[in-house]
């Protein structure tokens, strides 16, 4: 384990990246993936992907169902091998056994042996992960405290509840303290009350160090809880950067207005800071629109539709978020 | 709504291939094996029964009983390698080391011919087999005599030949002695008692095999190959727990039947020991070329239970092999639980010393090489994809 650190400090010495600068640290690519492609038969689950991940960065993979988050996160720890293409971790292939060493692996199921007490289960994955019998227990106990669950650590996990397995789930992947983790979807199925558990243990992984690649659907934990966000949709990288660059770069950072007006309209509304066209549809209560500035336009619409003499009910300012930017990317059509 | 919930089950039995071939195709496969044992089927004819014949007399009668016996439709004489006669040492070393079933004893008593089975009593088939053959024979043999006597003026008085054999001739012209059994206490029960425990060593095995599966099929085998640990090692730490486990399962099997049924394991240790643990080692090797054939935990039920349960049966672990057709035997040879039941047999039936167990040891440990080896080429495929 001490070489996985050994090449993390050398490595700290390096590149300062845009990302690293804003991080306020000075890194380099934690992992490093470079043209990736992988097919199964006729599918193209990866075509050539490519991306770097610096240290103490927190990164959001998202896409569509079938858009290769899960074949990406499987040829990252070395359970698949692509076509073409290369994955290195701390400057080395990821099929070394040394680089593997550098990294935990949290999987969307719950891989644990719910036969198993949660201290076992943890002091089997500590030795599975190359630990000393002394490092492994010290590693499971502040494993067990980190998760809240010293009580129970000598409970079966299999009469654990979905958040307190979720939990378990992620300290036995963490166990041999990786400078980089992979997490397939942590918080798949669990009450809002352990997301939140289960994104404070993992801020705490952050704050030590640990460089955070996660899966999700849930858009607004890769919104809240990420420093970058790659987007992947069929087999590609189509964004890739921080929230606000990816809204510049699709949305745009206009606000979306909805008006809602005592009567029908009777024809639409021609505002002064849209000189050029027109505010909603004859015959609707709902007036939609995107304004620049909340300001001084969001006034300026109020009064152009109170001065065709309709009473304004009811006003909702939307900012672009990351469910419109990744709609946006990925279009509204099921995937699967 | 009850004929929803009843077109439901049958979808789901039409997509679930493992039930329906456990539902549909085992028990007919199992009807078929049972009726090759015990009907015509494989074994066309009834087997014979392997003799040979210890001629201590060398007298004419004695050789009349002899040659009808060789003639007997239901006897297989064995013959020594390299001499005429056979000893009687001899022929019950034959019956010990299970060459032959039967040796049968001429021996003159009162200028006429009787007979003693030397058996093996594990077979209760074969002894009372010969015992009849043999009876037919000695009562046929006297008859023809007194009938030439008769014919060449032998007799001095003129009597009707009788055709009814002496009453004491046929009561006593036949004696089973069981050169194997004697002195022993309840020694049967080993037999079973190794029957049982290599059937659920097998069962036990395929169990364990089947934790691979839910390894993979919960991610956990991703988990654990992301780790340090090599598919090698995996296999290997499985192997070695599973063959522990067997080996457990067999000693207590064994212990209960010593303590309860008296069977005396405590002297036969060696031979014991050695046969559990390449039995126990092979099976776990099994186990896990099982499991490592197989995509999920339902597949690996369908098939455990079809090898399991067929190899019980035709290797001798439901039903003694004995009573099989020559046929049967040799088919049965094929399988896991023949070799390892004439190990145990070896050891607690025919109290045989530990090199003689080298031909059982052998195949096991092959087998299980062999085994282990074939999973661990198949899992490759879980290595990565």
């Amino acid at each position: 384990m001490a070489g996985c650190y050994e090449t993390l400090n050398q490595s700290t010495t390096s590149t300062v990246t845009d990302s690293s600068a804003r991080n306020g640290h000075a890194a380099r690519a934690v992992l490093s993936i470079s043209g990736l492609r992988k097919s199964y038969g006729a599918i193209d689950a990866l075509r050539g992907v490519s991306c770097d991940v610096m240290q103490h960065e927190r990164i959001a993979l998202l896409g569509p169902n079938g858009a290769g988050k899960t074949t990406l996160i499987r040829t990252i720890a070395g359970r698949t091998k692509p076509d073409s293409g290369q994955v290195s971790i701390l400057g080395r292939a990821v099929s070394e056994s040394h680089a593997r060493d550098c990294l935990g692996v949290v999987p969307q199921e719950i891989a644990l042996y719910p036969d198993l007490t949660t201290r076992e289960n943890l002091y089997a994955f500590g030795r599975f992960y190359g630990l000393s019998r002394a490092l492994t227990r010290d590693r499971v106990d502040w494993a067990l405290s980190w998760t809240g669950l010293s009580e129970r650590a000598n409970d079966l996990v299999g009469g654990f509840s979905g958040g307190m397995k979720r939990r378990v789930n992620l300290a036995c992947g963490v166990l041999h303290s990786p400078p980089l983790l992979l997490l397939d979807e942590p918080t798949v199925g669990v009450d809002p009350q352990s997301r939140q558990r289960i994104f404070s243990m993992l801020d705490q992984l952050h704050e030590s160090g640990t460089t955070i690649v996660l899966t999700t659907h849930h858009l607004d934990e890769a919104q809240q809880r990420s420093d970058r966000i790659v987007v992947l949709d069929q087999g590609r990288v189509i964004a890739d950067g921080s929230l606000d660059d990816l809204v510049d770069q699709t949305v745009g950072s206009s606000r979306m207005v909805r008006l809602r007006i005592d009567k029908p309209l009777d024809q639409p509304i021609r505002t002064a800071f849209h000189s050029d066209h027109t505010v909603g549809n004859v015959g609707e209560t709902l007036l939609t629109t995107r304004i620049e500035n909340v300001t001084t336009e969001l006034s300026s619409l109020v009064q152009s539709v109170s001065g065709e003499g309709y009473v304004v009910r009811d006003v909702e300012v939307t900012s672009p978020s990351l469910h419109h930017v990744f709609l946006h990317l990925t279009g509204h059509e099921l995937r699967d | 709504m009850i004929w929803t919930v009843f077109l439901m089950n049958l979808q789901r039995l039409r997509h679930n291939r493992g039930e329906l071939m456990l539902l549909f195709i085992v028990p007919v496969a199992f009807f078929s094996i049972f009726a090759l044992i015990f009907g015509k089927g494989v074994g066309a004819t009834t087997s014979k029964v392997k003799v040979v014949i210890v001629d201590q007399t060398q007298s004419a009668a004695a050789a009349a009983v002899a040659d009808a016996l060789i003639n007997s439709q239901g006897l297989r004489i064995m013959r020594s390698e390299d001499r005429e006669s056979i000893l009687s040492d001899e022929a019950i070393e034959m019956v010990r080391s299970g060459g032959v079933s039967v040796a049968i004893e001429l021996r003159d008593s009162a200028g006429s011919v009787q007979a003693n089975l030397l058996a093996d009593a594990s077979d209760q088939v074969a002894p009372q087999l010969v015992s009849a053959i043999v009876t037919q024979a000695i009562v046929e043999s006297s008859m023809r005599n007194r009938a030439s006597g008769i014919r060449s003026g032998a007799l001095t008085r003129l009597e009707p030949a009788s055709t009814d054999p002496e009453p004491a001739l046929t009561e006593s012209a036949v004696e089973v002695i069981d050169v194997i059994g004697e002195g022993k206490s309840n020694p049967i029960v080993s037999m079973y008692a190794a029957g049982i425990a290599v059937m659920f060593l097998l069962f036990g095995a395929t169990g364990g095999g089947g934790a691979l599966l839910e390894e993979r099929e919960n991610q956990t085998l991703d988990r654990l190959l992301a780790t340090q640990l090599t598919m090698d090692q995996l296999l290997l730490g499985k192997w070695f727990y599973m063959t522990t486990i067997g080996i457990l399962q067999v000693v207590v099997m064994f212990i209960w039947a010593q303590v309860v049924f008296q069977v005396d394991v405590t002297s036969r240790l060696d031979g014991f020991v050695m046969m559990t643990v390449v039995t126990a080692s092979a099976a776990a090797s099994l186990g896990l070329l099982l499991a490592t054939l197989c995509k999920t935990r339902g597949q690996l039920n369908g098939l455990s239970v079809i090898v399991v349960l067929t190899m019980s049966a035709l290797g001798g672990s439901m039903v003694p092999r004995y009573v099989m057709s020559e046929r049967m035997r040799e088919i049965g040879k094929w399988t896991f639980n023949a070799w390892a039941l004439d190990g145990y047999d070896k050891v607690f039936w025919r109290d045989l010393p530990v090199a003689d167990l080298a031909p059982q040891l052998f195949v096991l440990m092959l087998t299980g090489v062999g085994f282990l080896l074939a999973a661990r080429v198949l899992a490759i495929r879980w290595q990565t994809d």
